[in-house]
């Protein structure tokens, strides 16, 4: 896994240079360094550094991320594909209604059981934020693309 | 006399009813952010900046001053009573707090504890009040060699602070300097890494990038680590001890601890890079060293605890001088800061004091009034406090998801910006995992386009020579100082670590 995640970092890293030495001059007409100028020194210090990097954990394919079970593992990939959830319920229903929807179902899943206090929990708390962020600090919320009629 | 009637300048500006309001609620959260394992006063300042856009800038800029301090007092709490520290800077604080608490003594310790803080940060506010105004003196004579230099200087000593897992520092830097590239190059008018989009024009936004790291990143890696299953069932209950208060030993003890904790945090702090850890950490060994009873360090001795308290919180205040004098951050907090300064149309730097007195002399001189608070709130709202540690993980969570979300969101109204955020996260919890480093990163973010700067103008003042770098004093003192802390701080790194194991083994 931390090889993987090395690689794809590799992989950007070398996209990156590429963009800075095809896209991006180094030198303007004027004899001025060019936008490409600080983008190619930090790109290539980069993919040597992330290819160093790489090779180590190649050569060491026991050094992996320390301190998690496999559960802990479970639980981390449940709160993050709730959280991307939430990111695309915010497009669909806007601020409040996908904090209520997205508490709803992350409560419902993290602490089992207990339907009174996530009930609770999933209406208080959007509607504490939208007091806070869309009365009190006259912020900016989510709209939505489907709104409801009320 | 020119201090003395600056500071009167800046007490006048910082208490008025709104901004005092401000810095209580500021001081209170910081306490809360510091409470919550797992997060430090970046994740903090990160999530809750965006909030601030309302209120006046001098109000905001206390505020978020004040929940950085804060998250300092707050996350002892928690090493003294449930022995996992707040944040990294109060590990040092579970090496006597914890085994104090055990021995029935957690009322004194919370005392102490409080008191050491607000001491070390009130000697840190003085020597800022004193030492700020010389160091912008210093630093008028600065040019584009030495910003380049001096923003070179806070990630070279960021990154060797990290120590065997140097090179991800350097790659996580390098990759908060290339999203510092995204946009367009001001100087030629040409857009770097856009890729067409309207949205990437401006560049990558701060705000996303730390709070998807710090936020989000730190709360998976909580998950990961099986927080939310652990809970707080191990917490010292201390409301039926006999003696809440701590006795004359305690006070007389300790005071010399005090005394010289407070500047050595200070110093410590002032170096970019090094921060309230690891001064905590060379208190905590220097004070075993120095003791009379080093046997007892580990097993509840009051100077165990005390020492490195009066550090961290001492460093806190030492890192604000090169925000302020120098606008270069030398830590994640203090980006999180600059970031909020720059958002304001506030440049800190040189001429900061001078330019924007009250709002300088404001910000100081609510420090003073923030540690006061500070001391009041954590002795006597401590009972709040462990209510707080008790709130499950499994709830914070998803709560802390939503703050996060809504927070982005409210800055500039940009979904693209909230799906950063949400790609910073899970990059950030992947970062903290395999050992990179977010400070790094953010920190490279921050200083990446400043760098980049003040190297072409650099480097078009000298036609295209880098001597330019040693053929000025300036730039030749700063070098030097550079080299000195890249092979000195990590010695210091290891005496850090040596505290730590030797409190491990018993020693």
């Amino acid at each position: 896994m931390r090889l993987t995640f090395l690689l794809v970092v590799l992989a950007g890293a070398i996209f990156y240079t590429y963009i800075a030495f095809v896209d991006l001059s180094f030198m303007t007409r004027s004899g001025r360094l060019g936008p490409g100028f600080f983008p190619r020194i930090v790109g290539v210090i980069a993919v040597i550094f992330i290819a160093w990097s790489v090779f180590d954990a190649m050569r060491d394919r026991s050094a992996r991320g320390l301190g998690g079970t496999g559960s802990n593992w479970s639980d981390v990939f449940v709160l993050i594909s709730l959280a991307i959830g939430y990111a695309v319920l915010l497009r669909l229903f806007g601020g409040f209604i996908a904090t209520v929807l997205y508490l709803a179902i992350a409560l419902s899943i993290l602490n089992r059981g207990r339907h009174v206090q996530n009930g609770i929990l999933a209406l208080t708390i959007p509607g504490g934020v939208y007091l806070l962020f869309d009365k009190l600090l006259n912020a900016n919320m989510p709209p939505a693309v489907f709104d409801l009629p009320f | 006399m020119d201090i003395f009637s600056d500071l009167i300048m800046g007490l006048s500006i910082a208490i008025t009813p709104i901004n005092l309001l401000y810095l209580l609620i500021g001081a209170a959260i910081g306490m809360i952010v510091g409470v919550i394992p797992g997060f430090g006063p970046s994740a903090g300042l990160a999530i809750l900046l965006p909030m601030t856009f309302g209120m006046d800038p001098i109000g905001a800029i206390m505020m978020l001053a004040a929940i950085y301090y804060g998250a300092m007092y707050g996350g002892t709490i928690t090493s003294i009573l449930l022995n996992t520290p707040g944040e990294s800077a109060t590990v040092a604080s579970t090496f006597d707090g914890f085994p104090l608490a055990k021995n029935g003594r957690a009322g004194p310790a919370l005392v102490m504890q409080a008191v050491a803080s607000f001491v070390g940060g009130t000697v840190g506010v003085i020597l800022i009040t004193l030492l700020a105004p010389m160091f912008a003196q210093v630093s008028r004579s600065f040019g584009p060699p030495e910003y380049f230099l001096l923003a070179l200087m806070g990630m070279l000593t960021l990154i060797v602070m990290i120590g065997e897992n140097w090179r991800l520092g350097i790659v996580s830097a390098l990759i908060g300097f290339a999203l510092g590239t995204v946009g367009v190059d001001l100087e030629t008018g040409q857009g770097r890494y856009t890729f067409g989009s309207a949205e990437l024009i401006g560049g990558i936004y701060f705000i996303p990038i730390a709070i998807g790291l710090f936020g989000l990143g730190e709360l998976f890696y909580a998950f990961y680590q099986g927080l939310h299953r652990t809970g707080t069932g191990g917490i010292v209950n201390y409301d039926n001890e006999e003696r809440f208060w701590p006795t004359r030993l305690d006070w007389m003890s300790t005071r010399m601890t005090m005394a010289r904790q407070s500047v050595l945090g200070f110093v410590v702090g002032v170096i970019p890079g090094a921060g309230a850890t690891i001064a905590s950490l060379m208190a905590y060994s220097t004070e075993r060293s120095l003791s009379k009873n080093p046997e007892n360090f580990g097993k509840g001795e009051m100077a165990g605890l005390v020492a490195p308290e009066t550090a961290n919180n001492a460093a806190s205040s030492g890192a604000m001088i090169p925000l302020l004098t120098l606008g270069i951050p030398g830590s994640a907090s203090t980006a999180v800061l600059l970031a909020a300064f720059l958002l304001w149309g506030l440049r800190p730097g040189p001429l900061f004091m001078e330019q924007n007195p009250e709002l300088a002399w404001g910000l100081i001189a609510s420090m003073y009034l923030g540690n006061m608070a500070l001391l009041a709130i954590s002795i006597f709202a401590i009972p709040l406090f462990v209510q707080i540690i008790k709130v499950p993980y499994r709830i914070l969570g998803p709560t802390v998801v939503v703050v996060c979300a809504l927070g982005t969101f409210s800055v500039n109204a940009s979904f693209v910006e909230l799906y950063i955020m949400f790609a910073a996260g899970i990059a950030g919890f992947f970062m903290r995992l395999y050992g990179f480093s977010a400070a790094a990163l953010v920190l490279a973010l921050v200083l990446g386009p400043l760098a980049e700067e003040a190297l072409r103008q650099t480097l078009a003042i000298s036609r295209g020579s880098f001597a330019i770098f040693v053929e000025r004093p300036a730039s030749l003192w700063i070098i030097a100082v550079t080299v000195v802390l890249v092979v000195c701080l990590p010695l210091l790194n290891r005496f850090g670590a040596k505290a730590q194991a030797a409190r491990k083994s018993g020693v």
